[in-house]
């Protein structure tokens, strides 16, 4: 008898919650795709992101999910389902991918080669800094501190200025790990697609791949809005670190020349 | 003719007593929260010189005062309590725990307080009597700036890295809206008939004028250069203008309330962040961050008239008046 009423019961609840449930509008998906090794920080950094899009997307009925494959299996994958594509792998598959997928956005997580800029992949973008980058920042700062073996980062996790102390704390606590350069770019790729989303109130690709290229002003925890260059490369502060100590940040102001982020890297596409 | 005479004693003894009650409770004093050297400024209000300096635990950043005027609030960020200062005598009188990583507040005319917890994504609610959680409310990530509507219906929690204005039905505490606006909101202020809201967004360089019964964005306007990262924003008394703190453009932006364009820009110190203003409304306080200062402002000059240095990292200011 204690077992029947307690099997309506249930069945009772059961039937109100699925009531209520189609009564709500159904969440707008947005499906995401990471290629690249599982034990990586840039697949935390990703998983950040999309912790904190699901965290906004809960007041505007959004719902992001994260699928991530090897690449050894990228060549038979299906990418059609896909907002945007997430990439931490070597710069040949970088390039077929982004040329394959020329309708959506493909960030590239890790890597700095900066033939990969020159390319100028119009759907390939690069929230990673590349090696030029990290030269002219080492070089500005040496102008000012000539005897300096200082290298140039994109994030550090003693970074505590303009919210970065919050973004580094979250990151921590979810992962126990200090946040790197691949974990700060896997992020980035991941809140801005969301933001956009937010904003466009859609998760179609190549509405996402044109609000990126002309309307993006990203607030990457870094202090400055930041957007894309034509090369496809995310514009961004760098750290300047010696003896693992944040030393100064980039562009070094008083050196840089131009002195906005266009000191950093490179402008424009090769002929 | 007895009766007429009496109630004029009664009622000119009540206005005496009253007078008396309101002159007693408010010391005039600027209280300023000093982020990096755990300290509370406090500035007289006559001299506007600093008479006592305050030790008052870990990161102190969001300041308060209860409404009637007696103690003064200041969220304590690394010890996770907001203390509670006894605006007449100074002395430190209780503590009270306020979520993780308390950053800043208001007071609502009933005395509670709302708090951003920003590490946590929560807005709280306290009784600071008792230091008893009312209630928490799930919102955006980094919640920051918290305003509440003079007839006390609505409170705004920003929250700055999910770029919301989170508006919070009182005494209900459920979320009526989730407004999305530029880039890292910061803090919001509300006009007195409780039915317009202006916030600043930091990255995106912007303040945007909001209808709080419809949720509609009526209006953006631009703080200027790209240095500008505005922070406290705050209506003139006959709300024709208002003052937007400019961050690191180093200056007050004075913007139309209605078109908001830029009117004037009053250089202040680096990095200007808070902004208090008398009751009256002649005068505005500003902290200056990194050069360690408040200004004092004359709103009816715009003008600064005078500087005054106080600790490490000034964040909030407000004024017992």
């Amino acid at each position: 008898m204690l077992h029947k009423h307690k099997l309506l019961k249930s069945l009772c609840l059961m039937f109100i919650t699925s009531l209520l449930l189609s009564a709500n509008v159904k969440a707008l998906e947005v499906r995401l795709l990471y290629v690249g090794p599982e034990d990586n920080s840039a697949l935390k950094g990703v998983e950040q992101g999309i912790q904190e899009a699901n965290l906004q997307g809960q007041f505007l009925n959004q719902k992001y999910l994260l699928e991530n494959i090897d690449e050894t299996t990228a060549s038979q994958h299906q990418f059609g389902a896909y907002s945007a594509i997430f990439l931490n792998t070597k710069k040949e598959l970088i390039t077929k991918l982004a040329t394959k997928l020329s309708d959506k956005a493909v960030f590239n997580l890790n890597s700095a080669d900066d033939s990969l800029r020159y390319a100028c992949i119009a759907n390939l973008l690069h929230t990673i800094p590349s090696n030029k980058m990290k030269n002219d920042a080492v070089q500005q700062w040496k102008k000012k501190a000539p005897d300096s073996s200082a290298v140039a980062q994109a994030w550090h996790p003693d970074f505590l200025k303009f919210a970065a102390r919050d973004l580094n704390k979250r990151y921590k606590k979810n992962f126990n790990v200090p946040m790197d350069d691949l974990a700060w770019s896997g992020w980035a790729a991941a809140k801005m697609t969301s933001d956009t989303v937010a904003r466009l109130k859609s998760a179609d690709p190549s509405k996402l791949l044109t609000f990126f290229k002309t309307e993006l002003a990203f607030d990457g925890q870094k202090g400055i809005n930041m957007n894309f260059r034509q090369t496809g490369q995310l514009r961004q502060p760098m750290l300047l670190i010696e003896d693992g100590k944040i030393v100064a940040e980039a562009p070094v102001r008083g050196v840089a020349n131009p002195p906005t982020l266009d000191s950093l890297g490179i402008i424009n596409c090769e002929k | 003719m007895k009766q007429l005479i009496g109630s004029l004693i009664s009622a000119a003894l009540l206005l005496i007593l009253s007078t008396n009650f309101a002159l007693a409770e408010q010391t005039g004093r600027i209280f300023v929260s000093n982020e990096k050297d755990d300290t509370i400024s406090v500035i007289d209000g006559d001299s506007l010189k600093v008479e006592k300096t305050i030790e008052i635990g870990e990161r102190p950043r969001g300041v308060g005062i209860s409404p009637d005027g007696k103690e003064l609030y200041v969220a304590v960020s690394e010890e996770n309590k907001i203390r509670v200062v006894d605006t007449n005598t100074l002395e430190i009188l209780r503590d009270f725990e306020a979520g993780s990583d308390p950053e800043t507040f208001a007071v609502h005319p009933n005395g509670n307080v709302y708090v951003s917890n920003e590490d946590n994504a929560k807005a709280s609610v306290f009784d600071p009597k008792t230091g008893a959680q009312i209630v928490e409310i799930s919102v955006g990530l980094e919640p920051e700036g918290v305003a509440i509507s003079p007839d006390g219906k609505r409170v705004i929690v920003t929250s700055e890295s999910t770029n919301m204005l989170h508006v919070i039905r009182v005494p209900e505490h459920t979320i009526e809206n989730n407004i999305l606006v530029g880039s890292r909101p910061r803090a919001a202020t509300f006009t007195k008939a409780s039915n317009i809201a202006y916030a600043t967004a930091e990255i995106s360089g912007e303040v945007v004028k909001v209808n709080m019964d419809t949720a509609e964005i009526l209006k953006k306007g631009s703080t200027g250069d790209s240095k500008s990262k505005p922070k406290d924003v705050l209506l003139s008394l006959d709300e024709k203008v208002i003052y937007v703190a400019g961050g690191r453009a180093n200056a007050v932006k004075v913007m139309d309330a209605d078109t908001l364009k830029i009117i004037k820009k009053i250089p202040v110190g680096k990095r200007v962040w808070g902004l208090a203003m008398t009751k009256d409304g002649s005068r505005l306080f500003t902290t200056d961050g990194v050069s360690g200062t408040v200004s004092v402002i004359d709103t009816g000059k715009n003008e600064v008239i005078k500087t005054i240095k106080v600790g490490s990292f000034p964040w909030g200011v407000v004024i017992n008046d």
